[in-house]
């Protein structure tokens, strides 16, 4: 399945900004991770964000949701602009934001439905719903959303299993469904697939492109599998040394760009060659 | 085959026997938990009646009085040989003890049972209840206390020691074995090196622990600190008392966190590597310590020698064991059991909001997180015997007392093993669910403690366990329980009596301890 373009066809440069970051700067202990990087994301895009181990990759994410702090520069998300000491603005924020990591990030030992349902949690966080939310209890509106998108994501049938008795491709399945429990605009993704077996990676990302089509919702996706860059995203960022040095449409990636980005071209079959 | 789902079918098809069977457990908990409260005459009234003499009494507590101060270094010194003595001799029964309770290392089953059996009943008889025996046979005076402590740390180590020889690698044994060596040489050559650190562990552990039961082995009038602490609370001096608690509480804090630095570096092989120094020094001053507790404090070991008619006697006279009072001592037993229960009840409740403001990954802030852990560390610091006889001044004679004793001195073991579990969790299902935009509360309660819970449970358990065990001997300063009867009994020279009661106590501790022992390996 390749990539074709958006669905219904509305010129992107109009859309709504879901994302604008300008001249984010960050150090770890001295070593410069990202120098300066620029990016806007725009509603409903599918954007790959690929590089070399160490480029920044997951830094720029972790800086989307509030994770890491940027030294300096600016983050705008969903026409908002983070103030990374509002500890309840930044809550609100990552209200909208879906994460979906490389080990699944699931709290062992509770069902999936269980897991699902604490993607509610951001949203219930006045008064009533709050205290019942806090001791565990959630509406049957909530619980019957979590089911269905149990069933969105295709194992509503493991939704009282617990999840460290699920297999890599079914914690992934539960991880997304709990972010898209929050329902974000944006969902982060951070390698989501580099612990998965070639086919269940396949049916992840194939999950993923229907969550971007069928929900609207824009996704930025750290990846290293190149064929699934190929296959899913609209747009690549590439990230060498800290800085953006490809940005554009998938179909404009090509070899020599990629031998810039990693130092070698690999097995990627262009589009544009 | 996808087909339409909804919640209630699942529910029904898979929720429904988990959720009986929960129902069910929790509704057991809830009544156990209820005929406790009953039993150990939980009052609240009696404890807000009993606050303000509590504060009265805290307050003529200042300023301490140090005017003894040379009977104070006199008997630290004696508390702090007794336990050295006991280890030391406990540590030399145990190792053969340990070696021939080892299935890998024993001679024959014979031997490996019994051995077995024998630490097992050493370990259940509380180190009080040995005082006890020691003090009316021997004499009162620290070599009672000495031998107690050796056979608790027999009971200890014995199990200790043959669980880390039956967890070797055997392949360097059947290597030594292999070249046609004599099983001592087996044992020396092929067990000894890999046991040694976990032995050194367990008996730094050891030492630790009998320093802090010394401490309270004077109430019966076994050698120590704890004499001196009894006369001066039965005279209301309590400025006196609250000097004696202070050093109390010093030495077991220095020692507990020696011991501890020590074992850590012990069984992870980092000793002498990382800060060589100061290493070097605490290991000196606790090789001081020994020396000058074995050297200068002897124990007049003769007085064990002409003892020994006296214990021979003292055996022979609790035979037959008395029975007309047996249902009013089950009873008792009950009550001694439901005071470990709310003891262990209260301990979790303080223990929770203690235990998650002491780890560090909860409150990212070192000064909450380092006075929570003060806090555990004074709690545990003062032996719950101790706690019971401030206790029984504050709200009265009987078992509330002793509840509260134990609830507050558990909780300073639960507090460091909640934050302990919660610092041991796993940060990335928190940091994602965080990330899902969930307030504080929320994030623990989803995300930290689904992870921590097992280990919570475990630790309850084998609180609870302590705290049972504990309950049998509070009686002896009146905090309830099966123990007044006990020491009773004793002082009176009713022997028969004697026999039925820690007949009785054993059954009910070696019961718990079984019971105690399957459920935490369900639970993990």
């Amino acid at each position: 399945m390749k990539w074709q373009g958006h669905g219904n066809a509305v010129p992107l440069q109009k859309e709504a900004k879901m994302l604008e970051m300008e001249s984010i700067h960050k150090r770890f202990n001295g070593a410069e991770v990202l120098k300066g990087v620029d990016l806007k994301v725009k509603k409903g895009e599918a954007v790959a964000l690929i590089g070399p181990s160490g480029s920044g990759k997951t830094t720029l994410i972790r800086i989307i949701n509030g994770f890491v702090v940027p030294d300096n520069g600016r983050v705008v998300v969903l026409g908002k602009e983070i103030d990374y000491r509002k500890r309840d603005e930044l809550r609100q924020m990552r209200r909208r934001i879906g994460m979906i990591y490389q080990l699944f990030n699931l709290v062992d030992r509770t069902s999936a439905l269980d897991n699902v349902v604490s993607g509610a949690l951001g949203r219930m966080d006045r008064g009533f719903e709050l205290i019942s939310s806090t001791i565990g209890l959630f509406s049957r509106e909530v619980r019957e959303r979590a089911m269905e998108l149990l069933s969105f994501v295709g194992i509503e049938d493991k939704a009282f299993e617990r999840v460290d008795r699920l297999s890599g491709g079914q914690k992934q399945r539960v991880a997304i469904a709990r972010a898209l429990m929050q329902e974000p605009e944006i969902l982060l993704a951070d390698e989501p697939i580099a612990n998965l077996d070639p086919k269940t990676s396949q049916k992840i990302m194939e999950l993923l492109t229907k969550t971007n089509r069928e929900k609207g919702i824009t996704i930025i996706t750290v990846l290293h599998h190149l064929k699934s860059v190929r296959d899913h995203s609209h747009r690549v960022v590439g990230l060498k040394d800290g800085e953006i040095c490809f940005d554009g449409r998938t179909d404009c990636l090509t070899r020599e760009h990629l031998s810039s980005i990693y130092g070698f071209a690999g097995e990627y079959e262009c589009a544009a060659a | 085959m996808r087909s339409s789902v909804n919640l209630s079918h699942y529910k029904r098809v898979m929720g429904q026997g988990t959720k009986a069977r929960k129902f069910l457990l929790w509704f057991l908990l809830i009544i156990i938990l209820a005929l406790s409260f009953k039993a150990s005459q939980i009052d609240i009234r009696a404890f807000i009646d009993g606050m303000p003499h509590a504060l009265s009494l805290i307050k003529e507590m200042f300023p301490p009085d140090f005017t003894r101060w040379k009977r104070i270094i006199t008997l630290t010194a004696e508390t702090i040989s007794v336990g050295f003595w006991g280890t030391f001799l406990g540590i030399l029964v145990s190792v053969p003890l340990g070696i021939f309770s080892a299935k890998n290392t024993s001679p024959n089953a014979v031997i490996y049972n019994t051995s077995k059996e024998l630490v097992n009943l050493l370990r259940a008889v509380p180190n009080i209840i040995y005082a006890l025996i020691f003090v009316t046979t021997i004499g009162i005076g620290p070599v009672a206390g000495v031998i107690a402590l050796m056979l608790a740390t027999v009971g200890l180590l014995g199990k200790f020691y043959a669980e880390a020889v039956e967890s070797i690698d055997p392949k360097p044994v059947e290597a030594i074995e292999a070249a046609g060596s004599h099983k001592l040489s087996v044992i020396r050559h092929a067990v000894f090196p890999q046991v040694f650190p976990l032995f050194m562990g367990y008996n730094l552990y050891a030492l630790d622990h009998n320093i802090r039961a010394a401490m309270a082995l004077g109430l019966v009038g076994a050698g120590g600190l704890g004499i001196e602490l009894f006369t001066q609370m039965r005279s209301f001096n309590y400025q006196k008392v609250s000097a004696i608690l202070i050093v109390m509480l010093i030495i077991i804090i220095a020692i507990d966190r020696v011991s501890a630095y020590l074992r850590k570096g012990i069984i992870e092989g980092t000793l002498f590597s990382a800060n060589k120094f100061r290493d070097y020094v605490l290991m000196a001053i606790v090789a001081a310590m020994a020396f000058i507790s074995i050297y200068f404090i002897p124990v007049d070991l003769k007085e064990i020698v002409y003892g020994l008619p006296r214990i021979w006697e003292f055996l022979s006279n609790m035979f037959p064991p008395e029975r007309s009072d047996i249902p009013r001592y089950i009873w008792l037993m009950l009550e001694t059991i439901a005071i470990g229960i709310c003891g262990t009840f209260f301990a979790i409740v303080i223990s929770i909001p203690l235990g998650m403001l002491a780890a560090r990954n909860v409150t990212h802030s070192p000064v909450i997180s380092n006075a929570a852990r003060e806090i555990t560390n004074f709690l545990r610091g003062i032996p719950d015997l101790v706690f019971a006889l401030v206790f029984v001044a504050a709200v009265g004679l009987g078992p509330f007392a002793g509840v509260l004793a134990l609830a507050l001195h558990t909780a300073g073991f639960l507090g460091k093993f909640y934050a302990e579990a919660i610092e041991n969790i796993d940060p990335k299902p928190v940091e994602a669910v965080e990330a899902t935009g969930a307030r504080f509360l929320q994030k623990i309660i989803h995300a930290v403690f689904p992870q921590a819970l097992p280990l919570f449970n475990s630790y309850n358990l084998y609180i609870l366990d302590r705290n049972i065990r504990a309950a049998t001997i509070l009686g002896v300063v009146g905090a309830g329980g099966i123990g007044f009867e006990l020491i009773m009994s004793v002082r009176l020279f009713e022997h028969q009596r004697t026999a039925t009661l820690i007949i009785i106590i054993l059954i009910t501790i070696m019961a718990v301890d079984r019971i105690s022992a399957y459920l935490r390996k369900k639970v993990v």
